[in-house]
């Protein structure tokens, strides 16, 4: 079951955050269509947010039409989001992997590669924007 | 509601309920032995005549015996002195703990309206207070019935008090009832108003102290109207007293303090020189009476001489007959005064918070 | 929709003094709503009035449907946790639960004890030994085990340390969740609302400054920056909260009923902590009738 975190910095709305998260474990094969999302009282438990927070994240994936409310079951995951299958997603997670060693063993630090990093997400997001 | 009101009187109920306990054991240790004293000593079945001869020897006889006095001391300031402690470690803190602690809060937002709190809470601690201050008297009432009945019959001595005596009088009959409620509520009401626990003790216990003195000093005397008579000055039960005013005359008291003839119980209010027909005379001694005055002072030869001249002992007094409905009317006053009490508390709850 | 708490022109007065003023509110059933203020602002005034434990001096309050106090069943179905969590430091935590059960008809004895032993609270410890955190949760407990529709908490976690806290607010939470209450808990930390809370008030000398959905005031505020300019260029629609300008430059917070077009203004959005300050120091600022404020166009 996927868990979820919560970063109070990122000025990101709660509800947000948890919607991202999902998409997220979707991506990366965490989540499989038939898997049931935490339910309100779970995620409380451990975040200690409001569950109507929840309440309105799950709703918001519904409307995306990832997830499914079954009333007394809980919610589930109906179908994967478009974009990379998860084999796509493990060859790049791979690919990263790799660089980031060589990255470390080169003498880089995580400062280091996280300029790098960002540098590099602008320039390519920025090309792509309409 | 009432269990919780038992639950918060729980500490203050076992003191009691040791206390009670205590007094028992030792009033039962010590009872037994009185009475059979006093069975020892005839009184029983005794010719009027000679009863208050055997009376006064008999109370003589327990006064002198340990620990009877001491125990007969102990027990009537226990009883006069439950009152007020209960006034003040059950009924000052009710109201003053709750609201200087802010427990308030915790109370009054349970499903219970503050009103029906407060009923019960004053209704268990009231009545608590009551029937442990009624049971000390009951139990010393079983313990001095010797020494009362030895007192009905005439005796005189330390331990023969009047049953009008003050301190007698609030720790017999039902009096006790009244004034552990009246000191139960006046505290829960100073706590009230003061909403500090400790201040609040302080003030019960000056008004509840005031109230105990004002009774028999102001409003106990006046509640029936007194009757009035004259007696001869029998020597044995009066006190005569001589003053020296100048070289040549004397003046002179008199007072019985003992009792009436024929009515040994009488609650006598004032006593004085009088005349038949009861008006007050000179207390000058007449001069026919000067030799006896300067040969034998107050003696009975003095007395012999001023009963001579046609003076009596004019007495202001309450028959015996009186006593049961005293008992009454005080207990009644402090029911009420109790009771309106209580019912300022209750207009006041509202805006205790 | 049902209102957890209605209040109009509701107001309290104490000898002299207004703790609270014109006080007009509509708190929807469901939310966990925030009252947020400075000290002396008029928060626990508010609170006692909505638990029943003051009576107003003008206006009226009704609490889910319900005049405050108003008999045995509308108390059971208010909870209240006053400010200090009070308790019977003399009795022990079972006692407490006894109280409860005795007291309240609606009283879940099983989820008291449940949570009791979740808490690792123990039952025969005396209520004045336990520590700051266990007392909140036990006044929380007492509250939540008589299964309110309301729950009133006033600066529950004030003197908490910040893993207490989190606990009570975890707890408060779960309870949410689980039974659906709502909950009006004040707070002068203006970060554990931003958790917890979906409907907030602010509330700074003795009024209502400003009353939402959390989610509708933060899509309404926005901060503006740009070049110096007057105050008189904003359009109709659009209200100044604060503002403080440089000779170069102006910066607003601002709330507006649509979205703002005016592209010389850089928008950015507010947080919950911005918001709160902004209308806390504009009340510092105003008389009773400033100048400074925009009227809102109809």
């Amino acid at each position: 079951m996927v868990e979820f975190q919560l970063d109070e910095t990122s000025g990101v709305a709660t509800y947000l955050q948890l919607v991202q998260q999902v998409h997220q474990a979707l991506r990366m094969g965490m989540l499989e269509p038939g898997d049931q999302l935490p339910t309100a009282q779970q995620v409380v438990a451990q975040l200690a947010i409001n569950p109507n927070t929840v309440h309105k994240a799950y709703r918001e994936l519904e409307r995306e039409g990832l997830v499914r409310a079954r009333p007394g079951l809980g919610t589930f995951v109906t179908r994967a989001p478009s974009g990379p299958d998860p084999a796509t997603q493990a060859r790049f997670l791979a690919a990263m992997t790799d660089w980031l060693r060589s990255a470390r063993a080169a003498g880089l630090g995580p400062d280091d590669i996280e300029a790098i990093y960002r540098t590099a997400f602008r320039t390519c997001f920025a090309e792509g924007v309409a | 509601m009432i269990r919780l009101s038992m639950l918060q009187l729980r500490a203050q109920a076992i003191i009691a309920a040791a206390a009670l306990i205590a007094f028992a054991i030792l009033l039962a240790a010590t009872g037994p032995h009185l009475a059979s004293l006093y069975a020892a000593s005839g009184l029983d079945g005794c010719k009027p005549a000679s009863c208050g001869q055997r009376a006064s020897s008999f109370l003589q006889l327990a006064n002198s015996t340990s620990p009877y006095a001491a125990v007969n001391t102990l027990s009537i300031l226990v009883i006069a002195l439950t009152p007020a402690l209960t006034g003040l470690f059950w009924g000052a803190p009710l109201l003053a703990r709750e609201l200087e602690t802010g427990t308030f809060a915790l109370a009054w937002s349970q499903s219970v309206t503050r009103t029906r709190w407060l009923a019960v809470k004053l209704a268990v601690g009231g009545l608590a207070a009551m029937a442990v201050t009624e049971a000390l008297s009951l139990l010393f009432a079983w313990w001095a019935a010797p020494l009362g009945r030895a007192a009905g019959l005439g005796g005189s001595g330390n331990l023969g008090t009047s049953q009008f005596n003050p301190l007698a009088f609030v720790t017999h009959g039902i009096t006790p009832l009244g004034y552990a409620a009246f000191a139960f509520t006046l505290g829960v009401t100073a706590g009230a108003l003061i909403r500090r626990t400790v201040p609040a003790m302080a003030v019960t216990l000056a008004i509840f102290a005031a109230v105990q003195i004002a009774m028999p000093l102001w409003i106990r005397p006046n509640l029936f109207p007194a009757s009035h008579t004259t007696v001869p000055i029998a020597f044995s039960d009066t006190t005569l007293n001589l003053y020296t005013t100048s070289r040549h005359t004397f003046t002179y008291s008199l007072a019985t303090d003992d009792g009436l003839p024929g009515q040994p119980e009488a609650w006598i209010r004032s006593s004085g020189a009088a005349n038949a027909a009861g008006h007050p005379v000179s207390t000058a001694v007449p001069s026919a009476c000067l030799p006896a005055a300067r040969s034998s002072g107050p003696g009975p030869a003095l007395a012999n001489c001023l009963t001579s001249r046609g003076i009596r002992i004019a007495v202001t007094y309450q028959p015996v007959s009186r006593y049961w409905p005293l008992q009454g009317t005080e207990t009644s006053i402090c029911l009420l005064l109790s009771l309106a009490l209580a019912g300022y508390c209750f207009r006041r709850l509202s805006r205790l918070s | 929709m049902n209102t957890a708490i209605q209040a109009s022109g509701l107001g309290k007065r104490y000898r002299r003094a207004w703790a609270l003023r014109d006080c007009t509110l509509a708190i929807p059933e469901g939310r966990v709503a925030g009252l947020v203020g400075p000290n002396g602002a008029g928060k626990t005034t508010l609170l006692r009035l909505a638990a029943g434990m003051l009576t107003p001096t003008c206006g009226t309050i009704t609490v889910l449907g319900q005049r405050p106090g108003a008999g045995p069943a509308q108390l059971a179905r208010v909870g209240f946790v006053a400010q200090d969590t009070p308790i019977y430091s003399r009795m022990t935590v079972a006692d407490h639960l006894r109280l409860g059960a005795w007291l309240n008809p609606s009283w879940d004895d099983h989820l008291a004890r449940q949570r009791i032993s979740q808490l690792a609270l123990n039952p025969k410890q005396r209520a004045g030994s336990l520590s700051g955190g266990q007392r909140a949760q036990l006044a929380l407990t007492l509250a939540l085990a008589k299964r309110p529709g309301l729950l009133i908490l006033d600066e529950p976690v004030a003197s908490l340390d910040p893993l207490a806290r989190r606990e009570f607010l975890r707890g408060l939470m779960e309870a949410v969740a689980g039974q659906g209450l709502s909950v009006l808990l004040s707070s002068h930390l203006v970060a554990d609302l931003e958790r917890v809370c979906d409907y907030l008030v602010v509330l700074v000398a003795s009024r209502v400054q400003v009353a939402g959905e959390v989610s509708d005031l933060l899509a309404s505020h926005h901060r503006l920056s740009g070049p110096r300019r007057d105050r008189a260029a904003l359009p109709a629609g659009q209200e100044i909260i604060t503002e403080s300008h440089t000779d170069k430059q102006s910066s607003l917070l601002i709330r507006a009923d649509g979205p703002v077009l005016d592209p010389a203004w850089a928008v950015k959005p507010v947080s919950m902590e911005d918001l709160v300050l902004a209308y806390m120091s504009r009340a510092g600022d105003d008389g009773p009738a400033s100048p400074q404020r925009l009227k809102v166009a109809s």
